[in-house]
């Protein structure tokens, strides 16, 4: 399910004076919001992209844009959303830049702690996983991100993609029953 | 038993559902087995999800931090003319709003006078419109006309402009400033969206 809970109101208030801070140019203040956000904004890259040095470089791109773009940033929608928004736009941008070279079969496994046998299968699995999303259409795939591994509700989804929320239910309906089909085996097995 | 509730069960699984169409989903699956089985394979899924690694060997924060930080570029600073402009175009719409109102107060005020021409005033309107000492000059010239006949050319020239064209002057007049006000609106209205879309605030 969600890896993340909606940032709490503290959290909030404080982002809005840093967002303050930074709008009038306080780098700084802006380094602040890199450091509290780098870690989603990094895993919605990594999730659409599949490849963490590309994920990080796009990362950077996503942050560079949201301090080239904060004075038009309004806090009706939370920063998070905002900045989600525009780490999927620029993951859009590099999948479409990088389509012929980036092979889905051939990206580096991730490293794992766990035992040995269980370790080959839990990494293969986890493997398997990771293609299955990534062979998923960059909407769909998008969505489904946002959804499991952000924790982001229909609502926020749809603010930060810029989309309905009928359109994020079918999105994430089609993403599960793709998933569903390409990991049957796995699904059976437990 | 009632209708298989499929499609909601994602919407179900995620804590959207609300109201009616919960206790609806609720009450089936409290008696259909197929349904508490797809829901099931919906919970293991998004546990297989998780499964799948993170993003490993990243940047430790700080050095990102710093990298980021050597990457941003200098913010263009507005100077007082470009925030005036800015200001500006922001209040184009009040603008547009104060255009529309001048020129409604305008038929309004040449509604009160045709009106007063069909009570019976229009001698006096016309002597008003068409002052005595101007009678004989620029407009006689103009029309080749006798000063005695200017005034009949004053009434003719109010009665065009009362009831001239199919909707009558003032309403057909009254149309085209509204269109173009429309017009000049949805303009503003478009830029205003292209640029929100261009500064991220939209879809950056």
């Amino acid at each position: 399910m969600s890896s993340r809970s909606a940032p709490s109101a503290e959290t909030d208030v404080s982002n809005l004076e840093l967002i303050t801070q930074a709008q009038q140019g306080d780098r700084r203040a802006f380094g602040e919001l890199v450091r509290r956000h780098r870690g989603g904004v990094v895993n919605v890259v990594y999730r659409m992209c599949g490849d963490a040095n590309l994920a990080q470089d796009a990362a950077q791109e996503a942050f560079i844009r949201a301090w080239q773009h904060l004075p038009s940033y309004r806090p009706r929608s939370p920063f998070r959303n905002w900045v989600y928004r525009i780490a999927t736009n620029v993951a859009l941008d590099v999948l479409r830049r990088e389509r012929e070279m980036v092979d889905v079969d051939a990206l580096p496994l991730a490293a794992s702690d766990e035992g040995p046998e269980a370790a080959v299968e839990g990494k293969e699995r986890g493997e398997r996983v990771r293609q299955a999303v990534l062979a998923l259409p960059p909407a769909s795939r998008a969505v489904l991100v946002l959804r499991e591994y952000e924790g982001l509700s229909y609502r926020e989804i749809a603010d930060t993609l810029g989309i309905p929320i009928g359109t994020v239910m079918s999105r994430l309906n089609y993403a599960r029953n793709r998933l569903r089909e390409s990991l049957a085996p796995y699904l059976e097995a437990l | 038993m009632t209708e298989h509730v499929t499609t909601w069960l994602g919407v179900y699984h995620d804590g959207e559902l609300r109201g009616r169409r919960l206790r609806q989903v609720e009450d089936h699956l409290a008696h259909c087995a197929t349904c508490r089985a797809e829901l099931e394979r919906l919970r293991v899924l998004a546990a297989l999800l998780q499964e799948s690694p993170a993003a490993g060997g990243l940047t430790p924060p700080d050095r990102f931090v710093a990298q980021v930080g050597l990457r941003l570029p200098r913010r263009p600073v507005q100077t007082a003319w470009q925030r005036a402009l800015e200001v500006g175009w922001q209040l184009t719409p009040v603008g547009l709003l104060g255009a529309w109102a001048f020129i409604q107060a305008i038929f309004l005020v040449s509604g009160v006078v045709m009106g007063a021409l069909q009570l019976d005033l229009g001698s006096d309107v016309t002597t008003w419109l068409l002052p005595a000492s101007r009678q004989g000059s620029w407009l006689a010239e103009v029309f080749g006309l006798s000063g005695a006949s200017l005034s009949d050319i004053g009434q003719i020239a109010l009665q065009l402009l009362d009831s001239g064209g199919p909707l009558g002057w003032g309403v057909t007049l009254n149309l085209v400033s509204l269109v173009v006000i429309g017009l000049l609106y949805c303009s503003w209205l478009a830029s205003w969206w292209a640029r929100r879309y261009h500064r991220g605030e939209g879809a950056t």
